[in-house]
């Protein structure tokens, strides 16, 4: 039994977020609000994201598994004016998720999620965490867009760095500390990632969002921020590319 | 700074304008494109036909241009004599013939050109109509074009349409009795059909690219007010794009294959090496091309361009063109008939004998040649690269300067070495291939 009603631009938030990842997600719904974990097919990121009932104007909910198309679910949400409220119920007769805005109603098929099982959330032991301001790092990537295909973020007690180098060019983002939310370091690390997948898993983020961020030495990035007004939570995992050439 | 020696004696040059452009795109910024005017050069010498009035069997052939558009030249292919003429418009048979062979039977075909408007046809124009009826018909067309001028002498080459001979305005259109083949006739009166579903149909009723791909070109499909003429060179990028994305979108739903492979075929002085990863879809073209060939005319590097998409697709137009679409078809085309995905990147060294283009088909149908033998398997990237780097004069190290797929597959981690376990293979049974990851 699903019966809720939720502000579109949160419901964007989410497709957003977990779209850069996967196409397809079981999400898991229960009284208290709903959470998912998808990898992405080549198991080179993961979001991990859970979503409170208070993010919602409306929620009641009993305990059950949601297999949803979120390329459907974004063209729905197109329909939607920003801020407009989205009410959805489940047909479970008809194993459907049924979506009103004004005026109009959208029935949509749900994927069966026998197959569809939770990925293994790794307890990585990463050296180093620090908090940074959405904004640094959403102009970090930018600049490292019209460079290379790849970043190497650094981190150490002094502060946080993101470099981007291809043959003669090279940009550079760096943070001192009193720059940063909160650093804690007690030793020098740095790892490469590919920027497309870093990129998207930022998208979505305002330049007022504090993001938290954990690293380690050739070792996956853990970037955690909140959505939906504190109501939501995200949590990527993404592997990193190895020195090359 | 180039430092990048690719073989024993060349450098690279990376996005060569002529491997970008292949007279196609005017990038030199001259009115012809002065490669494909030196082969015109070299075929001046074909007896010119001397007729207004050609009588032939069309294999059957049509030929929609482009230039102009939405005004443009349409009409039949023709040869100047009667017989079993269906293979001089069936790349499907052409794996295995000389490059000359293949232009010499090319140009025995005469341009018919009528000028019409891609979207006013409805069958009040005779020459469009007929044009459009020849397309649609299951054995060669007995045909007589009259000419309101002798046809110039002028062969016509391009990258991704194969080559024709000389054309003419024409002036009157007659055709024979001639056989509708019926899996074509029926997409065509099925009026409620979208144009990218019969095109799906008809591919998976095993028609041959090229007859879905003439049928395609003069409007033959699609929902009635839809229809329309397309130039022939787009619309063999539309078809070979249309079943790529079907089989695609269908191998993402089985699961990876075991091993590393390696596929080839050389053939016109290409060689093709095919390199599969058992990993989730991607795909990538990369091509070499040694200075003197087609599209390398004057550099003394060796040039390389390369496309490639992620598993999601990509929705701009790829660098490279029309081949990275009628390659892909073939990579899926295969990887569907087994039932499994993989990740493919296709190596081609375009060696001097490739002297000049014939067309999009060489690659599509040279691929599917190499992906029908049997492959070399490995358990390991490096022996695969070790043995492709046996096949090929280009260093694997500058491939994989250029190659996306190798340099993901090379350098960027998966969480699974991190110890997010992937589902167990032990857990997987046939018919669970959705969601095998």
């Amino acid at each position: 039994m699903l019966n809720a009603e939720i502000n579109s631009n949160v419901l964007k938030d989410l497709v957003d977020i977990v779209g850069t990842i996967v196409d397809e997600v079981k999400i898991n719904l229960n009284e208290e609000g709903l959470n998912l974990k998808a990898v992405d097919p080549a198991h080179v990121a993961m979001v991990d994201l859970s979503l409170s009932k208070d993010a919602f104007e409306a929620y009641e909910a009993d305990e059950t598994e949601l297999g949803l198309n979120l390329k459907k679910m974004e063209q729905f949400l197109r329909l939607a004016e920003a801020g407009e409220m989205v009410r959805m119920t489940l047909d479970e007769d008809e194993n459907r998720l049924v979506l009103e805005v004004t005026n109009i109603t959208q029935k949509m098929a749900l994927l069966d999620t026998a197959g569809m099982t939770d990925p293994n959330v790794p307890s990585l032991d990463l050296p180093l965490s620090l908090k940074v301001k959405g904004k640094y790092v959403l102009n970090g990537v930018k600049a490292s867009e019209n460079i290379s295909d790849h970043i190497s973020i650094t981190a150490n007690p002094d502060g946080f760095e993101i470099l981007s180098e291809e043959d003669e060019d090279m940009v550079r983002l760096s943070l001192n500390e009193e720059e940063l939310e909160e650093l804690n370091a007690n030793e020098e690390v740095r790892s490469l990632f590919a920027l497309d997948y870093f990129s998207n898993m930022i998208k979505c983020v305002s330049k007022d969002t504090v993001l938290e961020i954990e690293l380690g030495a050739d070792y996956p990035i853990k970037i955690q921020f909140s959505f939906a007004e504190e109501n939501g939570s995200v949590r990527y995992l993404l592997a990193p590319r190895i020195e090359s050439t | 700074m180039n430092v990048d020696l690719a073989d024993e004696e060349h450098f690279v040059q990376k996005n060569s304008r002529c491997a970008l452009c292949r007279g196609s795109k005017n990038l030199c910024g001259r009115e012809r494109c002065p490669v494909v005017v030196k082969y015109y050069q070299r075929m001046e010498s074909k007896p010119l036909i001397d007729s207004t009035d050609i009588s032939g069997s069309s294999p059957p052939g049509v030929f929609v241009g482009r230039y102009g558009y939405p005004k443009v030249n349409v009409g039949p292919l023709v040869p100047p004599f009667h017989g079993d003429t269906s293979e001089l418009d069936m790349p499907e048979l052409w794996v295995g013939k000389k490059i000359d062979d293949i232009v010499k039977n090319r140009t025995q075909l005469v341009r018919g050109k009528y000028p019409i408007r891609v979207d006013r046809f409805d069958g009040r124009n005779r020459i469009a109509d007929i044009t459009q009826q020849m397309a649609l018909s299951k054995r060669p067309a007995e045909v007589e074009a009259f000419f309101s001028k002798k046809p110039g002498g002028k062969i016509q080459l391009s990258d991704s349409v194969q080559p024709y001979g000389p054309s003419g305005p024409l002036k009157k259109l007659d055709l024979g009795t001639i056989k509708f083949d019926g899996r074509l006739d029926k997409a065509h009166f099925d009026t409620d059909l979208k144009a990218t579903k019969a095109v799906v149909n008809l591919y998976e009723k095993d028609v041959y690219i090229s007859k879905i791909q003439r049928a395609f070109s003069v409007g033959a499909f699609g929902i009635e007010e839809n229809r329309k003429f397309v130039p022939t060179r787009w619309s063999i990028t539309a078809v070979d794009d249309t079943i790529g994305k079907e089989l695609r979108e269908e191998v993402k739903d089985y699961r990876p294959i075991d091993e590393y492979r390696v596929y080839e075929t050389w053939e016109l002085d290409n060689r093709w090496e095919i390199l599969m990863l058992p990993r989730t879809w991607m795909y990538e073209l990369v091509e070499a091309w040694y200075p003197e060939t087609a599209w390398n005319p004057h550099g003394r590097d060796i040039a390389i361009i390369s496309s490639h998409e992620r598993y999601e697709g990509r929705s701009d137009y790829a660098e490279i063109g029309g081949c990275f679409y009628a390659a892909r078809l073939a990579v899926a085309e295969k990887l569907s008939r087994e039932k499994r995905q993989a990740g493919a990147v296709i190596l081609r060294e375009t060696h001097p004998g490739y002297i000049m283009p014939v067309g999009v088909w060489n690659v599509r149908e040279h691929v599917r040649d190499a992906l029908k033998k049997e492959p070399k398997t490995f358990d390991t990237l490096k022996e695969a690269l070790f043995y492709v780097s046996t096949r090929l004069d280009i260093k694997i190290d500058t491939w994989k300067k250029h190659s996306e797929v190798l340099r993901d597959a090379l350098y960027q981690t998966r969480l699974s070495d991190f110890g997010v376990k992937r589902k167990e293979e032990k857990d997987f049974k046939f018919g669970e291939d959705r969601h095998w990851n």
